[in-house]
């Protein structure tokens, strides 16, 4: 693919999907060339602005277009049939999909069996993988400056739903607190940590009954590691959604969020990185610096036809550990 | 070499909408106090007294209400203001509640009907009609611009109405030198400054110039700080660009690079740049209020 322009779709123009467009405009050696919408609305305007792009309704008439990847920014509930007809109709095997990979564990393992039969690059929008805070956090947890793991606490909140109007309906049109929110934090701790399986969860309602909207688990794995999570989008002053850990190991506590990562070592030494000490620039700013690093990753994979990381499998698992606390929670059958 | 003239010394809002770019720990810490538009209008009438000149504000319930306070207190003339449409962080969170896109469009189109706002419910209609994106956005201004003055009375002084950031960057992002061009050209016709508010400073000089926008006739607020917090896609390059200009447009705004620089080093590397007309810090506290415009005065003058 080298030298020539990627050819690039995006389908889904909420917010993620304008903003996946932007910055892949501005990508150099990316063109998008279509864009798909169920909304007339959406399409029109579309049409006035992307005036040299094909708006469609239908991800099947984009046949022909001799596409180099897409980008699916729909819905959850759609990830599933949208990326299986790009798959079937041959549109091309090279799929971003935004966070989480599907509704359900079952549907995204289907996909990662079609994108591993098709041998094709795919990526999952977990864009907290590409914050400059999660990342030294990463690599202070891969150089065991903690020593051996103990336990660690995660969180993931927001106050998206606080005092909530509008009911049920909005919520469920974003999968639920644990697809919409919680996925960010199962994602950097299988990053963090590998595997795990879930040993108790409890669910909470603030706004009406039968909505998901606190959720609580603790997980561990074989060696006796573990920790627990505490997701809601009913907390009072998040203006934005904030994400954190606080690991403990045998040699000392790390404490790490969007903005910094703190490190206090039982040997009386103690550390601060802010994002300012981390090198967050980037080439163009658009919603966040993460972002862009995530396109920007997808991208080089697809000039040099290398696997990407969150792939679609990486990413199942976090859909197999939302499954997991829904049935301990006893959600699943909802 | 610096900016030395009459800058523009704004007090900035965002710990009013509870915003901190350091952490949102910093920003929950600092209380409800800065929820009450009373106590707002106090730190920046504070301000004002220590030689800040102006505010600059995202248009939201939150500082429509201060803007209402200094008004009632007759404090309204002392300032200019900067105002930056639309309030985004609302909108965003509002197209997350009311189920994406189309919600938020119904809502709003809503609100400027019930606004009694004739001539902006009709360039709406017909904006959407028409998928006319230009006619919405005029629609939008004068909406906004309303409100703005309606909370602020007619001594209110409207130096500039900013496209906030996101709008900005997703313009150039896509190329639209057409939206950016009919916004210029309403913001004349009425009579006020256009601006742009955004975190790409120096790929929107390169592109304005390549479109032939008229870089005096704007203001463009963007980060400026000693160590390039933000400043993208690099310190040098926002220099560069800044350097580039024959006069002073810019507004620096994160001086403070949110908290992580002090406010002495923060401001000596302000001053040391050209053409910067004016910078924008928030302040949360009386004693913050009073010192950080006071430091600015002092080191303006040492410039001059």
């Amino acid at each position: 693919m080298s030298g020539e322009k990627l050819r690039v779709v995006v389908v889904g123009l909420g917010k993620m999907g304008l903003l996946h467009s932007g910055i892949l405009n501005v990508l150099e050696g990316v063109e998008v060339v279509a864009l798909c919408d169920k909304s007339a609305l959406v399409r029109r305007f579309s049409k006035r602005v992307f005036k040299r792009a094909v708006v469609t309704a239908d991800v099947e008439k984009l046949r022909g277009l001799d596409l180099n990847a897409v980008f699916v920014t729909t819905p959850i509930q759609s990830h599933f049939p949208v990326v299986k007809s790009i798959f079937a109709s041959k549109l091309t095997f090279n799929v971003f999909v935004e966070k989480t990979l599907a509704a359900s564990y079952g549907e995204a393992e289907k996909l990662c069996e079609l994108a591993r039969a098709r041998g094709s690059v795919n990526m999952v929008g977990y864009m907290r993988r590409f914050a400059v805070t999660f990342r030294k956090a990463k690599e202070l947890l891969a150089g065991r400056i903690l020593g051996d793991l103990i336990s660690f606490r995660a969180y993931a909140y927001s106050s998206d739903f606080l005092s909530n109007a509008t009911g049920t309906g909005a919520s469920a049109f974003r999968g639920g607190v644990l697809s919409d929110l919680g996925c960010h934090v199962i994602d950097l701790a299988l990053w963090f940590f590998d595997e795990f399986h879930v040993d108790l969860a409890e669910v909470g309602s603030t706004n009406a009954e039968g909505s998901d909207d606190h959720v609580f688990f603790r997980v561990s794995n074989s060696d006796g590691f573990g920790g627990e999570f505490d997701v809601s989008w009913c907390m009072a002053d998040y203006r934005l959604p904030d994400v954190g850990f606080l690991i403990v190991g045998s040699k000392g506590v790390m404490k790490v969020n969007d903005d910094k990562v703190e490190l206090r070592m039982k040997n009386g030494k103690s550390h601060s990185w802010f994002r300012h000490d981390l090198d967050d620039n980037v080439s163009f700013w658009l919603g966040g610096p993460e972002y862009f690093r995530e396109d920007e990753c997808f991208v080089k994979a697809l000039k040099e036809g290398k696997g990407a990381e969150p792939s679609f499998y990486t990413a199942s698992k976090v859909d197999q550990v939302i499954d997991e606390v829904k049935r301990r929670a006893g959600l699943d059958g909802r | 070499m610096g900016a030395k003239r009459d800058m523009a010394l704004l007090v900035g809002d965002n710990p009013f909408h509870h915003i901190s770019h350091w952490s949102q720990e910093r920003a929950k810490a600092r209380g409800d106090k800065l929820k009450d538009p009373e106590y707002a209008a106090d730190l920046i009438s504070i301000s004002v007294d220590n030689g800040a000149n102006g505010f600059m504000f995202s248009v939201s319930e939150t500082t429509l209400s201060i803007l209402r306070v200094l008004h009632e207190r007759g404090e309204i003339g002392r300032l200019t203001f900067y105002a930056i449409v639309p309030y985004a962080f609302e909108y965003v969170r509002l197209a997350n509640k009311l189920g994406g896109v189309p919600g938020l469009a119904k809502k709003f189109a809503k609100e400027i009907v019930l606004s009694g706002n004739l001539w902006a419910a009709s360039r709406g209609l017909k904006g959407v009609l028409c998928a006319d994106l230009a006619s919405i956005m005029k629609a939008y201004l004068s909406y906004e611009i309303s409100r703005i003055t309606s909370s602020g009375g007619k001594k209110a002084n409207l130096q500039s109405v900013m496209l906030h950031e996101l709008i900005t960057d997703m313009a150039l992002a896509f190329n639209l030198d057409w939206l950016f061009k009919a916004y210029i050209d309403f913001m004349l016709k009425c009579t006020v400054t256009p601006g742009f508010n955004t975190g790409n400073f120096a790929f929107l000089v390169k592109k304005f110039r390549e479109w032939n926008i008229d870089l005096k006739k704007i203001t463009v607020a963007a980060p400026f700080n000693k160590v390039g917090f933000q400043m993208i896609p690099s310190k040098t390059e926002c220099e560069k660009a800044l350097e580039s200009f024959h006069e002073p447009i810019v507004i620096a705004i994160s001086i403070l690079a949110a908290g992580y620089l002090q406010p002495i080093e923060a401001i000596d590397y302000i001053t040391s740049l050209p053409n910067i007309r004016g910078v924008a810090v928030g302040v949360s506290r009386e004693k913050h209020a009073r010192e950080t415009f006071s430091l600015i005065n002092e080191r303006l003058a040492l410039c001059k």
